[in-house]
């Protein structure tokens, strides 16, 4: 008689994989030497309705590391973004989570 | 000097006939340039097969904003007027324009590094293009804090 074996058990998805899972794509901001500091926060700020100090942490991160994910979405919604991103001017490109 | 104000909600560019004339001066000798601003802000996908899918469907998008930035920046420059009303989308267009401008300008001076203003030497800062990026950037920030207030 065969017998039958359990199925290994899968483990549960952490809430961060399933965000990831859910939107896949993070929005790259690049360093440009030309582009104002304040023009950059207020770009984050209107763009993706962030608070001064959370625009600015961004910014300062893309300033000193030369770059920043500044939102994780899904692609359709990413590549808008990065659109509008290139419509100020901004360096931005998308990448897999 | 340019003037950038807040009144009732609304914002107003307060700019006297020079300094309309000497934008749109900018606006016609770097015009030429913005092309090739746009081609080095549009990269999106590291993936070629992605990238061209986005140049096809998605850039010709971000250039009509763009052109449309630049020609609402132009008619009011050539409205005649010393005072400019904007809507807060307005000034966005005018942000936006200037942006691109300021890189047009830097990417004929060739500015690849954050230190290239305390790096300028004499000849750079006697050049057109220094003076288009000080003056446009002095007017961006007055914006941004019309905008912010």
């Amino acid at each position: 008689m065969p017998t039958s074996t359990a199925p290994a058990p899968v483990a549960t998805p952490t809430k961060r994989e399933k965000a990831a899972r859910q939107f896949g794509w993070n929005v790259v901001v690049w360093n440009d030497p030309v582009t104002l500091m304040s023009y950059v926060v207020l770009v984050f700020r209107r763009l993706f309705g962030y608070d001064h100090e959370t625009a600015t942490r961004l910014m300062l991160q893309v300033h000193n590391e030369g770059r920043a994910v500044v939102a994780t979405q899904p692609r359709e919604q990413a590549e808008v973004t990065v659109a509008r991103l290139h419509a100020f001017g901004l360096q931005a490109t998308m990448a897999r989570t | 000097m340019a003037q950038v104000l807040r009144r009732r909600g609304r914002i107003q560019v307060r700019l006297n006939p020079n300094e309309r004339e000497a934008l749109l001066s900018i606006i016609a000798k770097l015009a030429p340039q913005l092309a090739a601003v746009r081609s080095t802000t549009s990269r999106a996908y590291d993936e070629p097969d992605l990238q061209s899918e986005f140049v096809r469907w998605v850039k010709p998008e971000s250039d009509r904003e763009c052109d449309a930035d630049l020609d609402a920046v132009r008619r009011s420059l050539e409205s005649g007027e010393d005072t400019l009303p904007l809507t807060e989308a307005q000034a966005m267009s005018w942000l936006r324009t200037l942006n691109h401008l300021r890189l047009a300008a830097g990417q004929v001076l060739g500015v690849d590094d954050d230190d290239w203003m305390e790096e300028a030497d004499d000849k750079t800062r006697a050049s057109y293009e220094y003076g288009v990026l000080m003056a446009l950037g002095y007017i961006q920030e007055e914006l941004i804090a019309a905008l912010d207030s």
